[in-house]
């Protein structure tokens, strides 16, 4: 290196150093004054050779001896070369934009950091974070860092672009070239390197291949290098021998996305089955699938299955009939066309289905009628009642040999007598009238029942029932004899004794009872002025009645509320009669009824109806009697258990209470005389929330006939086949299956169905239920 | 309900509950799926009546009436169906048609979840959004003052110590006398908090157990997951896994005959045992895992027979003072394993705390302090002590960390925070701060639940019915119906996301404390809150 033309500048003056910021004036003036050979006998100064960008194109070349500070040529200009001759500190060419920097020895920490444009080449080693944060503008040629022998900890840190070359030759540590923990976070650039490494960064670099222009470029910048440092030739053979370069390049961001990591099923099949056993944590206590399933589940996998849950339930009209009368299977057959069959079916249950159901009952079934709930109309079962007046009497089966004495023919004993017949065991009804139908026949008012429509259920009944017309009341002993001769006795004979009251003049009093008998048998008298002690259902016929007889001025008197409801109710209302209470009667005096309060209110008839007490002389004295009434367990037995009792006997009741009671007692006897435990129905009412009624006109108020009625009864609990499950089913899971006996029923394909319901949410009948599906374990 | 029904007490409309089915007619397909997934039934297939008035003044065209009939979703509001806001029904929809709204006010439905007198119980956390941990900054950023590191760039190993660490010179002499020193595990400071095989179903509890594994064994954490009471799979206690375990003693025992017969085959002893005293999310209560749910998996797992309700005590029944009820459950623990393993207790955050810590500073066996706040989650509990019960952990921790100090003890006996950490999210900050307040170490459940198997349970009062059985993920159900919505992988694969994540947040967090190896316990000095009596209370910097 020639020194000729070179102009020296000094760290020192006076043998003192001089500021970095003097030496940095000196150096800049020089170039200003056109010199382009620089030598400098350096101190320690910073940043010495760079930003000389005022040379120009001149090319200005800057030699420094002695001990160089940090940071030389940072910021170097691309017309400046620089010689450091020997080793020198950190951060050489740091934030190099262009200057070629030669080190003649080792560098520190930081060489080329920020690096972007420019070459530097070190003859040694350096030392930590070298080539970090460079840099590639696409504007320029890319940076270069050339070293001859190693690299120091964390090279090339953040390397965002450029070229490393690492020549390894002699180098700090011989079983690194690279140092510890190279290349993290480089986004960019190559570096080339000969020797051993510990590991670099796997997520940030990749080792490739050298292609052939890769190694032309680097034979012919190795020549270069070693040029610029002053080696020998020789040493250009021994660097040139091709496989024992490696190149690491930066992972594109692409490639970065995927950190290589070994895939969880990886680890689970490979490491923690392998180790645990097949079926993993808990492969030895289960057998159960634990694979993944998805939300919505089919067949075993659903939470919840639907249920076609037809006939499960009662409707709220035949749990609530006494008589137990379904009268939504009734009205499953009006609709279907058949009317005939829906008419006889009544008898099946009650003897006087037009007489109570068409006319006498206040229909409990209606008043439980779930239209009710939304306040529509309930189905008129009236109409059906009293097209049943035409039931054709059924057809009796051959009998069993089984004999009850029936005592009592009013409603309670012909029911039971009658059920008994259905099924076959035979019933004789002993009756102290000549007519069987007890109070129905003897002293419900004609007002209420039609004469011929009553006529033809007793002659209906008559030619089931024999009847044996006792012409005086049975004694204790005739009982007996009846409980030896008969398998049964059912004690059905009513309440025959009118209550009074103990009050003085009693004795002017008629009872209600005598007088419907009287009037029925059309023998009663009344006067003008009528009082009615009793404001009750019986009490009302009575004041309908009188006011038939003649009578004008009607009263009903009562110590509370009256309790007379219904059509006894409106009639009696309809003729004019008043109703006073809460009154209290002290006595009955020739001009009427004295009140308490010393009122008497006059009267030409005063009638008496506050209920009838069972006349129970005839029972024998093992059947124990509870306040006046025969006590019965709930099977209707007696304390003698050849003995059953029903009816107004056990307690008074409504004629369709009677009418049930018999039907029930005869299904018992039925069940104890062939050694059966006795069975009840083991069904109840359906919760009306399942129904709804949605489907239906609320504003009926009327119903004109019987298919009006069977096509708005909501058909509870009982399917009515309109299919509008299987229109609603999501999943078209559900079919309709004709059954062998001429039936049908609705299934669900469990492969098909998800349990969402919508069968459950739509039947407008509460048929379906969806129900948790059974716990797999 | 029925127009001719009367309204009781307990009539609720739409609006008094606090959740309320949004659902678009026109949009939906009614597919059957939202009410096919609904976890409680809330909501089912109604039939609409419509009318439609056709109204003419004209006298030549009568008026008239139609009714017509549509079908759509139906929100029941019996409370016993009342909708939990879980949005499954919103997850299955298939056009975007229903979505549970919260109600715009307080709802009705609490005054009446009471029927029958038995007050509302349910899993999930305290209803109480927000807290503490949360206000917490760190204010120390080192820059130029301390050498300042990069999270992305230099290497940490953020490791705490498990263990009773004496002093050295107290160590030799322990060793010169006992022959003995107690044993010490270096693990991750983020532990996955008790929650038993049982309360979690199989699939949940598998989960984290492989992501545990595959931390430890792949990325090379040192992770650990307690087992909560309820026992350990025989496999997992015959397996190297079991190092990656904190076996869990409570006061129902359940499993331990089974732990106790697996000791002769297992490889490897467990990372430690924990005896839990108390809860933070039901303090003073005990547990109970319902007949039903016992189904043969559990009762196998522990040791009971199948359909019979398991009852944790409130107590250990043979608990008479804390000497002596600490004392000899750490021996019978430390004997179990030869003195190999470390034992240190767990109570419910408590005001009381401070005499437990003081006794365990006198026993050199108590291998540390759990301490689980009032933020804890749970599977199942009275919502009032849920709700009301329980002390913050954040001062808890505070105090117990500087009495440690006073007594020149806090490098020796490691606290561990739970209960409510990350439960906004804000899982690292949260651990940072407790760290920083004095903790050695985190608990997580519920934040763990939420991040691996998307529990959808929030402090709004969202889902939280881990008590019934009919988790909607399958997180806390023995019903396979449920549980197998669950990928076993896919939980393992978000317990490694979520641990890396938090580690490099923790990372983020710490480097400009210049921290890469030791964690920052107690460092309250990087510390500030702009709450002044907050500041006071905890003794950190008020900052505004």
């Amino acid at each position: 290196m020639s020194s000729e033309n070179y102009i020296a500048l000094s760290g020192k003056e006076n043998g003192t150093r001089i500021e970095s910021r003097v030496l940095e004036e000196k150096i800049q003036a020089a170039v200003a004054q056109g010199h382009t050979h620089i030598k400098i006998e350096a101190y320690g100064q910073h940043g010495i050779g760079g930003r000389l960008w005022q040379a120009g194109e001149n090319k200005v070349h800057v030699r420094i001896d002695g001990p160089a500070g940090q940071r030389v040529g940072s910021m170097g200009s691309a017309n400046t070369r620089i010689e450091v001759i020997g080793t020198t500190s950190d951060d050489v060419g740091w934030l190099n934009a262009g200057a070629e920097i030669v080190v003649h020895g080792h560098a520190g920490n930081g060489v080329a950091n920020a690096m972007a444009q420019g070459k530097i080449y070190i003859a040694g080693n350096i030392g930590a974070r070298g080539m970090t944060m460079t840099k590639a503008n696409p504007r320029f040629a890319p940076p270069e860092l050339w070293v001859l022998g190693s690299v120091g900890d964390y090279f090339g840190e953040f390397m965002a672009g450029g070229v490393a070359i690492v020549c390894g030759h002699e180098g700090q540590n011989p079983k690194n070239v690279l140092g510890y923990r190279p290349l993290v976070g480089m986004v960019g650039g190559k570096v080339f390197f000969r020797g051993p490494h510990a590991g670099f960064s796997q997520a940030d670099a990749k080792l490739l291949p050298i292609e052939d222009d890769d190694w032309e470029w680097l034979a012919d910048g190795l020549r270069k290098f070693l040029v610029n440092i002053e080696q020998h030739e020789l040493l250009f053979t021994l660097l040139t021998q091709r496989e024992q370069w490696q190149c690491l390049q930066a992972r594109t961001p692409q490639e970065r996305i995927g950190r290589p990591k070994r895939a969880m099923a990886s680890f689970h099949s490979e490491v923690w089955d392998r180790t645990l056993g097949n079926g993993g944590l808990v492969g030895d206590l289960t057998d159960l699938d634990r694979s993944t399933i998805p939300l919505i589940t089919r067949g075993e996998l659903r939470r919840f299955v639907p249920v076609w849950e037809n006939y499960k339930y009662k409707a709220p009209c035949e749990a609530s009939c006494p008589t137990g009368i379904p009268v939504q299977e009734r009205w499953r057959l009006v609709r279907e066309g058949r009317v005939d069959e829906a008419v006889d079916m009544a008898l099946a249950y009650t003897p006087f289905p037009a007489t109570v159901c068409g006319y006498l009952c206040p229909n409990l079934c209606m008043q439980s009628c779930t239209k009710q709930s939304a306040f529509m109309a309930p189905v008129d079962v009236t109409q059906l009642g009293q097209a049943s007046a035409k039931a054709k009497t059924p057809k009796l089966p051959p009998l069993s040999g089984k004999r009850i004495a029936v005592i009592g023919g009013g409603p309670a004993g012909i029911s039971v007598a009658w059920q008994l017949r259905l099924n076959g065991h035979e019933a004789v009804v002993y009756d102290t009238a000549a007519r069987l139908g007890g109070k129905i026949t003897g002293s419900i008012p004609e007002s209420r029942i039609p004469k011929e429509v009553l006529e033809k259920e007793i002659d209906r009944i008559n030619e089931v029932i024999p009847h044996v017309h006792l012409q005086q009341r049975l004694k204790k002993t005739d009982t007996d004899q009846l409980i030896a001769d008969y398998d049964f006795v059912v004690v059905a004979a009513g309440a025959q004794k009118p209550r009074t009251l103990p009050v003085s003049g009693s004795e002017r009093l008629t009872t209600a009872l005598d007088f419907l008998r009287a009037s029925k048998q059309g023998r009663a008298k009344v006067g003008k002025r009528v009082v009615i002690i009793g404001a009750g259902n019986v009490g009302c016929d009575v004041a309908t009645e009188a006011a038939r007889l003649g009578a004008e001025d009607i009263l009903l008197l009562d110590v509370q509320k009256p309790a007379s409801f219904g059509k006894e109710r409106e009639e009696a209302e309809r003729v004019g009669a008043q109703f006073r209470w809460p009154v209290f009667t002290q006595a009955i005096v020739d001009e009427g009824v004295q009140l308490d309060s010393g009122e008497v209110i006059p009267a030409d008839s005063v009638f008496i109806s506050i209920g009838d007490a069972p006349d129970l002389a005839f029972l024998p004295d093992d059947i124990a009697v509870e306040r006046g009434f025969v006590k019965v367990d709930e099977n209707y037995q007696t304390s003698n258990r050849k003995v059953f009792a029903i009816g107004d006997a056990v307690r008074p009741g409504l004629l369709t209470d009677a009418i049930g009671a018999g039907r029930q007692t005869a299904r018992i006897i039925d069940d104890v005389a062939a050694g059966r435990r006795p069975t009840a129905d083991p069904r109840t009412i359906i919760d009306v929330t399942r129904i709804n009624l949605e489907y239906y006109d609320p504003r009926v108020v009327t119903y004109e006939d019987l298919d009006h009625c069977g096509s708005q009864c909501a058909s509870c609990g009982q399917c009515r086949d309109c299919g509008i499950c299987v229109a609603a089913c999501p999943e078209s899971a559900i079919s309709r299956i004709e059954t062998e006996d001429g039936k049908f029923e609705y299934a669900v394909n469990a492969d098909r169905c998800i349990g969402c319901g919508f069968c459950a949410g739509a039947c407008p009948c509460g048929i379906w239920n969806l129900i948790e599906n059974t716990p797999q374990e | 309900m029925l127009p001719d029904r009367p309204v009781t007490p307990s009539t609720l409309s739409v609006k008094d509950l606090p959740w309320q089915i949004m659902w678009a007619k026109d949009k939906c397909t009614l597919c059957g799926r939202c009410t096919a997934v609904c976890p409680v039934n809330a909501i089912e297939l109604g039939v609409f009546r419509q009318r439609t008035l056709s109204a003419s003044i004209d006298p030549n065209q009568a008026p008239s009436n139609v009714y017509k009939v549509y079908h759509g979703i139906r929100q029941k509001t019996d409370p016993a169906y009342g909708c939990v806001g879980c949005a499954m029904c919103n997850l299955v929809c298939p056009n975007d048609a229903i979505i549970p709204m919260r109600s715009d006010e307080a709802d009705k439905l609490r005054f009446h979840v009471n029927r029958g007198g038995q007050p509302r119980s349910r899993g999930g956390r305290r209803n109480v959004a927000g807290g503490l941990l949360d206000q917490i900054k760190f204010i120390r950023i080192s820059m130029l003052t301390d050498p300042a590191l990069d999270a992305g760039r230099h290497e940490f190993e953020l490791r705490t110590l498990l263990g009773r660490v004496l002093p050295p010179e107290e160590n030799i002499k322990f060793y010169k006398e006992n022959g003995w020193i107690p044993p010490v595990r270096e693990i991750y400071p983020l532990i996955i908090g008790s929650m038993s095989f049982g309360a979690l179903s199989p699939n949940m509890w598998e989960g984290l157990q492989l992501g545990v594994a595959y931390l430890n064994e792949e990325l090379g954490m040192p992770v650990r997951m307690c087992t909560g009471e309820g026992g350990c799979p025989p496999r997992l206690l015959r397996s190297r896994f079991l190092k990656y375990t904190i076996l869990q003693i409570a006061s129902g025992y359940f499993g331990w005959d089974e732990i106790i017969h697996a000791l002769p085959e297992m490889v490897e002893d467990p990372c430690a045992v924990e005896i839990k005293y108390g809860q933070g999310a039901k303090p003073g209560d005990g547990g109970l895992l319902m007949w039903h749910k016992v189904n043969k998996l559990i009762a196998a797992i522990r040791g009971v027979p199948v359909g019979i309700s398991l009852p944790s005590p409130p107590t250990h029944q043979t608990k008479y003072s804390i000497e002596e009820a600490v004392a000899k459950m750490i021996q019978s623990m430390y004997m179990a394993w030869g003195f190999r393993v470390p034992v240190y207790p767990k109570i419910s955050g408590s005001s009381t705390a401070m005499a437990v810590l003081n006794n365990l500073t006198r026993n050199p066996y108590a291998a540390g302090l759990a301490i689980d706040g009032e933020d804890g989650g749970t599977g199942a509990a009275y919502n009032v002590s849920m709700n009301h019960m329980g002390h913050p952990i954040a001062t808890n921790i505070r105090d117990a960390y500087l009495n440690l100090a006073m007594l020149g003890k806090q490098n020796e006996i490691p606290l561990f925070a739970g209960g409510g950490v990350g439960k906004n999210g804000n899982l690292a900050a949260n651990a940072a701060a407790l760290i920083m307040l004095g903790a050695s170490g985190v608990q997580i459940g519920k934040y763990i639940m939420q991040a691996a198997a998307g529990c959808l349970g929030s402090e709004g009062d969202r889902c939280n019915i881990c008590n019934i059985g009919r988790c909607p993920k399958g997180i806390t159900s023995q019903d396979p119906r449920l549980y197998r919505r669950l990928d076993v992988d896919m939980v393992a694969e978000r317990v490694v996301d979520a641990f890396l994540a938090f580690d490099m947040e923790l990372k983020k967090i710490v480097a400009p404390l210049g921290r890469s190896t030791a964690l920052p316990i107690g460092m309250s000095d990087a510390l500030g809150i702009s709450d002044y009596h907050a500041a006071e209370r905890l003794n950190i910097k008020y900052v505004v």
